[in-house]
């Protein structure tokens, strides 16, 4: 069997400011397999950001290739998807607005958008919630919307970026149970990146150290 | 301090400072005498050969220039608010002024009669009077003597001053809007007339000297109180004025040359319009006693008895006593 | 505390009326409240020139904003975004907005009224130039604020670049743009007042009505013509201001 997703000896250089050269990234080769729930561990700072960047399609980078499913990444796709920790949800859009745009932007009419955001409204369990703004929502709710509109696409993979680290302890806690049974449910392939020792641990399948 | 009561404690203060702006300007001390005159008004010539001759000097007088005007209700506003001792402007404004109260003058001296003309577009098919009806003319201001003298040209051939939609341009922007055709005809004072003649634009209709012989049109006015403060000043300008009117009628080319320099107008321009321009220092009681009449009739003044009203605007004294030296 | 400065202002007009009675404010200075009062009355009910009703005078001016700042947006909101979006864009583009942007919209008149004529195209052209710029410059700045992992966000989830032009730029930048279209509104309704000084072919005109009241020294209806302007500047930008909190009801 093929893995899902391929690193090869990716290398990211970012010219600073006194135009030195800083090395984010430097040469990291790994395998993602399909179905899998990967954790990414490292410090604040080892680039790991810059790593999910690369992969999301946000940066090239600067030495090395990645392949999803054998095809070489050469930006963004819907195929993969991205979860930010700081959720950047679309402020003008309610809740059923953020998680319907991808499928407008992919030109799905508007019934059968309607009813597949219905669906997914009720598997983030906020029924009710529909025609809300994001700012009337707490961090956890966010994310789940964030969560929901990036699933809702159907990606092949689903990139996490620290996606728990500005919510309180408790909050986080019932979100890691719920991306855990998510998981369980969908069987999406989640590659997901933390500094948090016990997260990966209680969440990942297989771990990855970053140094 | 909440928000509200600084809003309420500012829109105080607002309506405060308006009712006190008006009550801090006041003049200093006259020193010199403050002259204002209308920018490019052929009509006040005597004034441009007085300033450029020096006949003020010789007659003792120092002039300042308080303001050159675009307008004769500008100048007005003026001397409403003090700023000017002296000025040569038309009749037709000052009466306004004085009549609605907002300025205290007296008419000393006559500076032109006639002077003005109903211009059309060349080749605009307009041969006669009858012929603006349902046509757009322009006068320099509402209730001007210009606005008069189209309405009394039109009543005095029976056509209803309805069928000409008259508006109100500024005389620099008449010739234009003729020509590109926004309007079909102007009334105006010279030398606008001639500039649009020389331009090849426009020719005349009817020169006003033909709707109303000999109908005055810019006068001396002085400010009332500076009139009784310095009644020998005045004389001495009315002096200066009468000497300079004898100029223009018995030195033509030199007056004409003046005339180019005070308006910026090329020399055959001026020389034309000065041809339909009387200069005359003798003010006309007649001529203003109609003016007067037609202002209270369409409700832009009201005075009680127009007559009376003439007589007192009208100080002659002055200038006999300087004629009669 | 309504009441308070509502009963503020009516002490201020009333001390007005009184130093206008006294004297000591005489009425060619400043017109008294009634003055002012009586001459708004004429203007409505004889109207001026005798003929010309008020309300016919403010329409006509109404009619030449919503011509001149209606092109302004229309040209102004999507140039904006572009500028916004695109470095190269505004780059290019830059130096114009800046040369011409601080020429004042009424030094354009005697070129208004040589291509345009006197008609309502000649004042909607002044106005244009004066509600252009800030319209412009806000809809730019509102694109340049945004945050760039919206963009991002929505780039992940495949969307193009029309779609981020015009389902991320255009909403995000819309509060800084909604600035920009009532300080455009404000400058343009200033502009058209102005603009009419010069005269108009219609012989209507909120502007055109002052310069005809100030040929004929009425101070009471020049300022009765003013507070006229003024409340309807302040009813335009209050309308703006309503469809502002609905339409930004997400902030």
């Amino acid at each position: 069997m093929e893995p899902l997703l391929r690193l090869i000896n990716i290398r990211k250089t970012f010219n600073s400011v006194k135009d030195q050269k800083v090395e984010a990234v430097d040469e990291i080769s790994l395998e993602v397999w399909e179905g899998e729930f990967l954790c990414i561990l490292g410090r604040s700072g080892c680039g790991k950001t810059t790593l999910l960047r690369m992969i999301a399609g946000l940066e090239p980078p600067t030495g090395g290739e990645i392949f999803l499913e054998n095809q070489l990444i050469r930006g963004t796709d819907p195929n993969v998807g991205l979860i930010f920790q700081e959720f950047v949800l679309l402020p003008w859009r309610t809740v059923l607005g953020n998680i319907e745009f991808g499928l407008e932007v992919m030109g799905v009419d508007q019934a059968q958008r309607r009813r597949k955001a219905m669906e997914y409204i009720k598997i983030i369990e906020l029924e009710g919630f529909e025609h809300q703004y994001p700012k009337e929502l707490s961090g956890g709710m966010k994310q789940r919307v964030a969560i929901a509109r990036a699933i809702i696409c159907n990606p092949k993979i689903l990139l996490m970026d620290e996606p728990f680290a500005a919510l309180d302890a408790q909050t986080r806690f019932n979100m890691q149970k719920f991306l855990l049974s998510l998981w369980e449910k969908t069987g999406k392939t989640i590659f997901f990146v933390t500094h948090n020792v016990d997260e990966a641990v209680f969440l990942g399948q297989r771990l990855i150290l970053l140094s | 301090m909440n928000l509200k009561r600084a809003k309420s404690l500012f829109m105080a203060s607002a309506v405060l400072l308006m009712i006190l702006t008006p009550l801090l300007g006041n003049p200093c001390a006259m020193q010199k005498v403050r002259l204002g005159y209308l920018q490019s008004d052929l009509h006040q010539l005597a004034a441009f050969v007085a300033l450029e001759k020096g006949f003020f000097q010789q007659e003792g007088v120092q002039i300042t220039i308080g303001g050159i005007f675009k307008a004769g209700p500008e100048e007005m506003t003026a001397f409403a608010s003090r700023e000017l001792d002296v000025g040569y402007v038309g009749e037709a404004p000052a009466t306004v002024a004085v009549a609605n109260k907002v300025a205290d003058v007296k008419i000393v001296a006559q500076v032109n009669l006639e002077g003005s003309a109903i211009v059309v577009r060349k080749e605009s098919g307009i041969r006669s009077l009858q012929d603006l009806a349902g046509k757009t003319a322009a006068v320099p201001g509402y209730a001007q003597v210009q606005d008069f003298l189209l309405r009394k040209a039109l009543l005095q051939n029976t056509i209803p001053s309805r069928s000409v939609n008259v508006i109100i341009i500024k005389p620099p922007e008449m010739i234009p809007t003729l020509q590109t055709k926004q309007i079909d005809a102007f009334v105006a004072w010279e030398p606008y007339p001639a500039k649009a003649i020389t331009k090849g634009i426009g020719e005349v209709l009817m020169y006003s000297g033909e709707i109303w012989p000999r109908h005055p049109c810019c006068v001396v006015v002085v400010d009332t109180q500076f009139l009784g403060k310095h009644p020998d000043v005045v004389r001495g300008l009315l002096r200066a004025h009468v000497k300079a009117t004898h100029f223009i009628k018995g030195n033509f080319e030199e007056a004409s040359k003046i005339g180019t320099k005070y308006t910026g107008m090329d020399l055959e321009t001026v020389k034309l319009a000065m041809k339909s321009i009387v200069y005359e220092y003798v003010p006309d009681e007649e001529g203003l006693l109609e003016y007067v009449t037609f202002l209270n009739k369409l409700g832009t003044i009201k005075v009680e008895d127009p007559g009376e009203f003439v007589k007192r605007i009208i100080d002659v004294t002055h200038l006999h006593r300087v004629l009669k030296e | 505390m309504k009441w308070f400065s509502g009963l503020l202002l009516l002490i201020s007009v009333f001390l007005w009326q009184l130093l206008s009675w006294l004297g000591i404010l005489p009425p060619y200075r400043i017109p008294s409240p009634l003055g002012i009062l009586k001459g708004l009355s004429t203007l409505l009910v004889d109207g001026l020139p005798p003929g010309y009703l008020l309300h016919r005078h403010a329409l006509e001016s109404l009619l030449r904003v919503f011509y001149g700042f209606g092109i302004a947006s229309a040209l102004a909101i999507p140039l904006g975004i572009v500028m916004g979006w695109s470095k190269i864009i505004r780059a290019i583009l830059t130096p114009f907005v800046e040369i011409v942007r601080p020429v004042p919209p009424l030094a354009w008149i005697p070129l208004a009224i040589l291509w345009f004529g006197i008609g309502i195209k000649s004042a909607a052209f002044i106005i244009f130039l004066g509600a252009f710029f800030p319209i412009l410059l806000n809809t730019i700045s509102g694109v340049l604020m945004l945050d760039v992992r919206l963009i991002e966000a929505t780039k992940v989830l495949g969307a193009r670049e029309t779609d981020i032009l015009l389902k991320v730029l255009a909403p995000g930048a819309l509060p800084s743009l909604w600035t920009g279209l009532r300080i455009g509104l404000g400058i343009g309704w200033m502009t058209v007042v102005a603009a009419e000084f010069t005269g108009v072919k219609s012989g209507y005109g909120l502007g055109y009505l002052i310069m005809i009241a100030r040929d004929i020294q009425r101070p009471d209806q020049i300022v009765g013509g003013m507070i006229v302007i003024g409340f309807i500047g302040y009813f335009l930008d209050s309308i703006l201001r309503r469809i502002e909190s609905r339409l930004l009801e997400w902030m």
